[in-house]
């Protein structure tokens, strides 16, 4: 992709799963990569994965003060940022009667609180220099229903609605976007779903398949590129094709 | 440089505008491109720029409106090339007027030109895909086909009709590897921007000026979204079908 040479990127829940991936494309790209994550046992695994990243800020994304101060090493290590990849995020699966006090509070604290804190931290710093590229998480989650996951899709319906209202404020200077994967099969998932489990959902998704790390970290690096210069306020759906009918299509 | 290697894709209005823009950039990556347009001399033009250049195309006369015109094109991509992977559904007019304003003919011509030839050229070219073992599919929608817009009606229920068919596209040609997306841009500095001036009797400049006024302060360029139909007809996208891509600047945020 055109435009992403010696970028400085900052990817957040990037020691796993679809960050790591992002962070390894980044760098392929020719990046210089910084992950942020709350948990040091995958960072130290993400930096001996990835021995070409710049930096890896411990960080929990729902402390806001937790968060400046990750920014303040990030300026000690780049001087300044060009990408955001605002990737942090948690779900929980449980039905709407159960969900505790807690447990709404700590999605919506990493999933919405979390991206906010991060991007007005990344934003100011690209306001005040020439310009950048924030890309957020969202989730097919947030754009229709979704049993046992009401304050998850609550969450990503907010980011959606962050990302649009973003992008009028930082425009010129500052493209934000969301991308919103449908089911993607990360390590995580690869290790909680049975086969049976796994076909019983690819048969319902036109591509017939679960999308994969590498091919949201490609969106990612797309929307992140001078290709996509014109490209603010949107969120991009990624998900084989899950969401483009209702029920009906779901034969 | 070689994103479409080895490649055939198929753009319908592919000469001028966006079409054109991405008949050269697909050429540039690597895809053996044929232009199908009603204007023969800028469609022989865009021909001859691609092998000026050192790429592979064929430009193929087309009235996008009728199914024998569309076959042919299909016909004559398979055979100068040996098959299609990359059908770009890009023809479209636009009428500038009201209800009230817009006639019964300028109605169908709208509705022809925008929806129908999208039918009709998917209709020949997916069992070309489907013997490829897949192929990808990028149907030109707009803003316009996601919110509606003052004084383009037919535009706007043309644009919208190819947002829903895209998705159904997608859910029906899914399981044969076939993905079907579209691009959405917002205004483009094309023939037919500068043209929507002289239907609603605007200066030109005042009318590109409100076409600018945006959060990122600019109209589009056909060749950014032409970046954007190539990112959606490569494999960088292979998990992405159904979906429409906007490229406005922040237009319809």
């Amino acid at each position: 992709m055109r435009g992403l040479k010696d970028k400085c990127v900052l990817i957040t829940g990037g020691a796993g799963g679809i960050g790591l991936e992002t962070a390894r494309r980044f760098l392929a790209e020719g990046a210089r990569v910084a992950i942020l994550d709350r948990d040091p046992t995958a960072c130290q695994r993400a930096r001996e994965t990835l021995p070409t990243l710049s930096g890896t800020l411990l960080a929990d994304v729902s402390d806001a003060n937790a968060v400046k101060r990750a920014f303040d090493e990030l300026d000690a290590l780049f001087g300044g940022l060009d990408v955001l990849i605002n990737n942090a995020g948690i779900s929980i699966r449980h039905a709407f009667l159960d969900i505790t006090p807690e447990e709404w509070r700590s999605v919506i604290d990493i999933n919405l609180n979390g991206v906010f804190y991060v991007a007005q931290q990344a934003a100011r710093r690209m306001w005040a220099g020439d310009g950048g590229v924030i890309l957020n998480m969202g989730s097919t989650n947030g754009l229709t229903g979704y049993h046992y996951y009401a304050d998850y899709n609550a969450s990503k319906a907010g980011v959606i609605e962050l990302t649009r209202s973003m992008a009028l404020e930082l425009g010129p200077k500052v493209r934000v976007n969301a991308i919103c994967p449908g089911f993607i099969l990360t390590p995580m998932q690869e290790a909680e779903y049975t086969p049976e489990m796994r076909r019983a959902f690819e048969v319902k998704v036109p591509l017939q398949r679960l999308g994969t790390p590498a091919d949201v970290a490609a969106l990612f690096a797309f929307l992140a590129s001078d290709e996509a210069a014109f490209i603010t306020g949107q969120t991009f759906v990624i998900d084989g094709g899950e969401i483009a009918g209702g029920l009906a299509s779901q034969a | 440089m070689n994103t479409l290697k080895d490649k055939v894709a198929l753009i319908t209005g592919g000469a001028s505008g966006i079409g054109r823009a991405t008949a050269m950039l697909f050429a540039r990556e690597g895809a053996a491109v044929v232009i199908a347009d009603i204007n023969t001399e800028a469609g022989q033009a865009v021909e001859q720029e691609i092998k000026t250049a050192g790429g592979k195309a064929l430009f193929v006369a087309c009235d996008v409106t009728q199914a024998r015109d569309c076959q042919q094109a299909v016909e004559a991509t398979v055979t100068a090339f040996g098959g299609l992977d990359i059908l770009f559904n890009n023809a479209g007019i636009v009428r500038r007027a009201d209800v009230l304003t817009t006639t019964e003919e300028e109605w169908d011509r709208v509705m022809a030109v925008n929806v129908k030839s999208i039918f009709l050229m998917s209709k020949y070219a997916i069992p070309h895909m489907q013997r490829r073992g897949g192929g990808t599919i990028i149907n030109t929608s707009s803003g316009w086909g996601l919110k509606g817009g003052r004084n383009a009606v037919s535009y706007c229920a043309s644009k919208g009709a190819v947002t829903n068919m895209t998705r159904a596209m997608a859910i029906d040609h899914g399981p044969q590897h076939i993905r079907v997306n579209a691009v959405c841009p917002g205004d483009t500095d094309t023939p037919m921007l500068r043209g929507e001036a002289r239907q609603l009797g605007q200066p030109e400049q005042e009318f590109m000026a409100e076409a600018a006024a945006r959060p990122l302060g600019r109209y589009g360029t056909p060749e950014e979204i032409a970046e954007a139909v190539l990112f959606l007809a490569s494999d960088a996208a292979s998990y992405i079908t159904g979906a429409a891509l906007v490229v406005d600047g922040g237009g319809v945020a």
